[in-house]
């Protein structure tokens, strides 16, 4: 269905995200209704115009904003992921003259449920984890300082889902940086948003200045590809690329830089894991999910829609070496840096680095998608695409969940040192079996969805390696393609990171706490109710990912690769 | 083949405990000594009987549907994987996931299972919350066994060697877990380390003979599991396998039962075992556990039946002397124990191996072509696992509930009676050595534990085999089997000789735990003031005793070949069969087994009991009077002990008695041989472990922490040097792009 932008088709489309920008909107209105008049000039007459002066006691409770930013995530999630299940999801393109702007299809709204979901539980975490006060008493300049912010947190973290939101719609590459941009500088606000610790301070600032200096290289990028095709938009671009010269490669190589820094692949991830350090820990675990899915999307767009070569054609991508060097670099650096880290927020942002590499070591095996003219190459690429989904998925799972549990200790003091979760199953059971669970599902144990992912992602891999080749009778190694190494540098790396997982179980379950850390956890209702959810869904989705895995191949298949 | 139905359900029996068990452990920690956590939910006991309750219920709704057909039903495909094999260069989809595979022996034994469980948990909320050494640690209790009760209802319901694996270890962690439930008791301690690594032992050759099974089915799997039940029990699967092979992988497998059965020369850990609190050895150590090695080589029928002629006979003649063997060893150490316990230890060591004699003499039938002596023999065996699984969880139930009377008692003795508050003394009820399990301090407990007493009465008749009670119907069967082996193969002359004497064993040592317990004057201070008075225990007593005395009915609806024939045993018409069963037995028309019957029960039921009344018969105090069926027995016995002069002085000085109260010498043995082998072995790789394994893994750490350090140095801290390194990656996919351009 093709419908213009603004007409009433869009806005039922749209609904969803309709939801998320009248929540914006409230969260800015309703914080500042109060009793304030307006009087009319050269008059005594005052009308009073509910905007501003002195609040009312019911829209000035700093729990309020809170509540709306969490509420408008769920609306908006539910109204997807019912959409989604009733299969009442049909392609909608946005078009804009002969331009098409947006496009919701199964890949958009997958990607629109995965941002929503880790939105909505560090959202939900954010409500003790950065807690509203009522004013009684004493009040410390923190408190204050917390109250005041209540709703620039919250309308950064809509901001956020929309630009991401926007990302995953976009059917033209200037769009999609449009939806980018918005999202990233939401996000690095939100890094820097104590902005009293100097350490929050100086992490949101490197992160944008790094972030910045990423994203000029990749409009860069955006600006010779338009030099050359005259157009960004995705299927003019995919339609003329084999015809491209030099520049649209040199173009592919910026491009590249712009969303390698997003998904945080080497050298481009130096200021995660500064970054994960410094920002609240909800917040960390929203860049390692969703930003990185988002930087996903970008890599997805521009590698196997544009620049990948037509089935017709013999051969691989060009950028296949590329990213298959890039991936076996990011990974092991990942794991190797993650080895030695005792700051556990910033071994998981390595442990992301590593996950990236993971995700585009499966990127590299799609750009083999048609070596020797395997027979119906796209469900081999379909396949891939749908592992990569899958992971993105859970990861919201569970490496939201183990950032969720550093939150909760971050309420009673920092998370910054291993020690602070010595103890930590002796302390709560229940908190420190969860977070051993979201390590262990990190490390890729069955039955756990890490091991899910893993498995779907090696397999994947594997299985284009082999093409259609053993149709012919028996194979041998040497009739591989050599993409069948990433998948064992991703299996001796994934050996590598259990090192560093289990050290946190050992920890949790055999030192003792450390001093000042005897007492029970605080409380919390909303951000363990959070890492509940995450806990649930990573067992749950570990043992019966059925549903999830259809979901990722329809998500897959609607990218339209062949 | 596949179905749906109530046994899609099915996979919830032991999922429902397992997925107790974390609850009742955190729901423990956090509420630990609120008084509601101990008065009303009995400190996990409630959580714990509804699951079992739920599914002992679901277990029934399984075993009425699958009576009569096997059932077999994947419940859940975890995923499927294509893989590629670089020898053969064909690609084979394999798939994972969990199945059931109900057939009659399955059903049997979940109804055993279920049902015991259930009970016992019953006696545990009476046994375990009224004993004040417990404070605050029952949930670990409640969970354990509800962990136990998983993994053995689990086992049964496995449909891949695989899964009857996994469980098997499980319910072996729990069982060392329960026996040490007391910790801080040096021999509780002790005791369950023993049983773990005497089973050890046993599950290595297990799961080397699971891996040989492997590799000889491995060929002929398809998508399935080498070791699922549908692929090693398909005929035309065994037909192609190598019966030597096959042999050698069945014996390893064996082995493995021999250690979870407590079988000679495995058979140390069981006696100790029964260090653990009295429902865990009535569970484990009597009604379930110890079944999962007659289960695992009853499961081994169809190889028996299904391969070459007289293949693997060697192998059930094995099995049937290791169980003749130490059918007659037990019986004889049972002898001369004191602890009430020990002697129920050793009566279901001895027990067990008479299933296995039988389960030998069936397996030797099937794999020699008399298909309907095969099923005679297989039938009796496993409805004596049945009969001996009720009576003997009874039994342990009923010795608890005397031991935990004794304690009371002996409270009330030792402090005049005055505080029934008995919170923080127990450690002076430790300190003076009074020894509530031993027999020589009881005595006419017939008249002051009635339900108890009777309990413990039919229990013993049922295992001694005392006609029409019980275990009669089916030991007769197992008897008559082995002989009728015998008289085919010389060889099994000694396992028909070593149970048709170990009848008459049976009748002695049982008679004299219960005439030593129950009959005679008190013969201590404590034992006159013992009576019933804790509530929960007497119901699963009571329930057991009906169950017990109602063999005879299973018997009569031919509960013998319905367990016996896989494929077409049907239970029949009471009234039809017991006629049939009591023309069978005790007027067989063949001379032969018409001799065997009268002599075995001659045996079992004259000489045995006879000789124990005379050594300790005798008439309770009086003016105490124990219920009429059990009261002509006491004066029986007082009869028979007054006219005998029968005198065993020269016999207790023996010096077989003596190293029958030595345990025949097995446990010096081991220790000796551990001392020597195993810990200069042990030695030797503890010098290889720190030196070389130890040494390689620390460089091999340092090593790695070093290059971690510099490669996190990298990370300066500083934006400007982010940005460079941004700049170099951008040079260098520029490079990697320009070479393929």
């Amino acid at each position: 269905m093709e419908t213009e932008v603004f007409s009433t088709e869009f806005w039922q489309a749209f609904a969803p995200e309709m939801v998320l920008v009248v929540g914006l909107v409230l969260l800015f209105i309703i914080p500042n209704l109060g009793e304030a008049k307006f009087r009319v000039p050269l008059t005594k007459v005052r009308i009073p115009w509910l905007f501003g002066g002195r609040r009312f006691k019911s829209t000035g409770s700093p729990a309020l904003p809170g509540m709306l930013g969490t509420a408008t995530l769920f609306v908006a999630l539910g109204m997807m992921v019912i959409e989604t299940i009733d299969g009442g999801l049909s392609t909608t393109t946005v078009t804009s003259g002969d331009v098409t702007l947006l496009q919701i299809d199964a890949f958009s709204r997958f990607f629109e449920i995965i941002f929503l979901a880790a939105i909505l539980m560090a959202s939900m975490a954010s409500l003790d984890r950065v807690p509203a006060h009522t004013f009684k008493g004493n009040k410390s300049l923190e408190e204050m300082y917390d109250n005041r912010r209540q709703a620039d947190l919250y309308i950064l973290m809509l901001t956020t889902a929309l630009g991401m939101c926007m990302v995953a719609l976009s059917q033209d590459l200037f769009v999609l940086f449009v939806g980018l941009e918005l999202a990233s500088l939401a996000t690095y606000i939100l890094v820097a948003f104590h902005k009293e610790s100097k350490a929050g301070a100086e992490s949101g600032v490197k992160y944008f200045i790094v972030g910045s200096v990423a994203s000029g290289i990749g409009l860069y990028g955006l600006s010779l590809l338009y030099l050359e095709f005259g157009s960004l938009q995705l299927s003019t671009l995919s339609a003329n690329w084999a015809d491209g010269s030099i520049l649209a490669t040199i173009a592919l190589g910026l491009v590249l830089v712009g969303f390698g820094f997003k998904v945080s692949a080497a050298p481009f991830h130096f200021a995660a894991p500064d970054a994960y350090a410094g920002a609240n820990s909800p917040i960390a675990g929203v860049l390692a999910t969703a930003s990185k899915a988002m930087g996903m999307i970008g890599l997805i767009r521009i590698l196997l829609v544009i620049a990948l070569p037509d089935t017709g054609t013999d051969g691989s991508a060009i950028w296949i070496y590329t990213l298959a060097t890039l991936s076996v670099v990011t990974m092991t650096w990942g794991n190797i840096a993650a080895l030695g880290s005792t700051n556990p927020k910033r071994m998981l942002a390595y442990s992301s680095v590593a996950h990236a590499g993971y995700m585009m070591a499966a990127l590299t095996a799609v750009g083999a998608w048609h070596w020797g003219h395997v027979e119906a190459p796209a469900d081999y690429a379909e396949a891939i695409v749908a592992a990569i989904l899958f992971h993105l998925f859970v990861l919201v799972a569970f490496k939201l969940g183990a950032f969720l549990v550093l939150g909760l200790l971050e309420m009673e003091g920092g998370a910054s040192r291993l020690s602070a979760l010595s103890g930590l199953a002796r302390r709560d059971p229940l908190i420190g079996t969860s977070m051993f669970i979201f390590m262990l599902a990190l490390a890729g144990v069955p039955p756990l969805a890490g091991f899910m992912s893993k498995f779907l992602v090696i397999a994947s891999i594997v299985s284009t390696s082999v093409g259609d080749q053993w149709v012919n009778g028996s194979i041998s190694f040497s009739d591989l393609h050599w993409v069948w190494w990433l998948a064992l540098a991703m299996f001796i790396n994934s050996a590598i990171s259990v090192f560093y997982y289990l050290r946190i179980g050992v920890v949790m379950f055999l030192d003792i706490p450390e001093e000042g850390r005897r007492k029970p956890l605080p409380y919390g209702a909303s951000i363990r109710m959070a890492i509940w959810i995450c806990l649930v869904a990573t067992i749950i989705l570990g043992l019966s990912a059925d549903t999830l895995i259809d979901m990722c191949y329809r998500a897959a298949e609607s990218l339209k690769l062949a | 083949m596949s179905e749906s139905g109530i046994i899609d359900y099915a996979v919830l029996i032991p999922l429902l405990p397992m997925l107790a068990f974390p609850v009742i452990l955190f729901l423990g920690k956090m509420f630990n000594g609120t008084p509601t956590w101990v008065k009303n939910v009995k400190e996990g006991g409630i959580i714990a009987l509804t699951v079992m309750g739920a599914s002992l219920l679901l277990a029934l709704l399984v075993i009425k549907e699958h009576m009569h057909h096997v059932g077999t039903a994947n419940i859940f495909t975890w995923f499927e994987s294509s893989w590629w094999n670089p020898e053969t260069g064909a690609i084979t989809t394999k798939v994972f996931g969990v199945g059931v595979y109900i057939d009659h022996l399955t059903v049997m034994l979940l109804f055993v299972a279920a049902f015991l469980c259930f009970l016992i948990n019953i006696f545990s909320i009476g046994y375990m919350n009224t004993d004040p050494i417990n404070d605050n640690r029952n949930h670990r209790f409640y969970a354990e066994f509800v962990l136990f009760c998983s993994g053995m209802l689990g086992m049964v319901l496995a449909d891949s060697f695989l899964w009857l694996f996994i469980f098997w270890e499980l319910m072996g962690l729990c069982s060392y877990l329960l026996i040490g439930f007391y910790y801080e008791r040096p021999s509780a301690a002790y005791a369950a380390k023993k049983a773990f690594l005497t089973t050890r032992v046993g599950d290595v050759f297990l799961v080397i003979g699971l891996i040989m099974l492997w590799n000889l089915f491995q060929p002929y799997a398809g998508t399935q599991g080498a070791l699922s039940y549908a692929v090693v029990f398909d005929p035309a699967n065994i037909a192609k396998v190598n019966p030597g092979d096959l042999q050698i992988a069945l014996g390893m497998m064996f082995i493995g039962a021999v250690g979870k059965s407590a079988q000679f020369p495995l058979h140390v850990w069981l006696p100790d075992a029964m260090e653990g609190p009295t429902p865990v050895s009535a569970l484990i150590h009597a009604a379930t556990m110890v079944n999962a090695g007659l289960y695992l080589v009853a499961r081994m029928f169809p190889f028996f039946s299904g391969a070459e002629l007289g293949a693997l006979s060697t192998l059930a003649i094995v099995i049937a002397c290791i169980g003749g063997i130490t059918a007659v060893m037990a019986a004889l150490i049972a002898f001369v124990q004191m602890d009430l316990k020990k002697v129920l230890a050793y009566s279901t060591m001895s027990q067990l191996a008479y299933i296995f004699t039988g389960l030998g003499s069936a397996l030797w039938f099937a794999n020699n072509g008399y298909e309907e002596l095969a099923a005679f023999a297989m039938g009796a065996s496993l409805f004596h696992l049945f009969n001996h699984a009720m009576a003997k969880g009874m039994l342990f139930m009923a010795s608890g509930s005397v031991i935990h009377e004794m304690h009371h008692a002996h409270h009330e003795v030792a402090h005049h009676g005055h505080d029934d508050d008995h919170g923080d003394d127990h450690d002076d009820h430790h300190d003076d050595h009074f020894d509530a399990q031993s027999m020589e301090n009881m005595g006419g407990l017939a008249s002051r534990m009635p339900i108890t007493a009777t309990a413990m009465f039919f229990g013993s008749m049922s295992i001694i085999g005392i006609p029409l009670i019980g275990g009669f119907w089916s030991k007769e069967g197992i008897i008559s089997s082995a002989w009728q082996v015998a008289r085919k193969e010389p060889v099994f002359l000694l396992p028909a000789m070593l149970v048709l004497i170990g009848a008459g064993m049976t009748g002695f040592y049982m008679s004299r735990m219960w005439f030593m317990t129950f009959a005679g004057k008190p013969k201590t201070e404590v034992a006159e003031k013992v009576h019933e008075q804790t509530a929960w225990i007497p119901i699963p007593l009571v329930i057991l005793t009906f169950m017990t005395l109602g063999a005879f009915i299973l018997a009569g609806m031919h509960a013998g070949h319905w367990l016996g024939d896989f494929n077409n045993g049907h239970y029949s018409n009471f009234f039809d069969g017991i006629g049939y069963e009591l023309e069978h037995v005790f007027m067989n028309h063949d001379m032969f087994l018409f001799i065997l019957t009268y002599v075995a029960i001659g045996l079992s039921l004259i000489l045995g009991p006879s000789l124990a009344m005379s050594l300790y018969g005798g008439s309770l105090d009086d003016g105490q009077k124990a219920k009429p069926w059990m009261q002509w027995a006491i004066s029986l016995s007082a009869k028979v002990n007054s006219k005998s002069n029968f005198d065993n002085s020269a016999w207790a000085n023996s010096s077989l008695s003596e190293s029958l109260h030595k345990r025949l010498h097995f446990d010096d043995i081991y220790d000796a041989a551990m001392l020597k082998i195993v810990v200069g072995f042990a030695n030797l790789s503890a010098i290889f472990d720190s030196k070389v394994i130890d040494g390689v893994i620390k460089t091999i750490e340092s090593t790695s922490q070093e290059v971690s350090r510099r490669v996190r140095s990298l990370t300066t801290g500083s934006a400007r040097d982010y940005i460079m390194m941004a700049t170099l990656g951008t040079l260098v996919i520029f490079m990697l792009l320009w070479g393929v351009a």
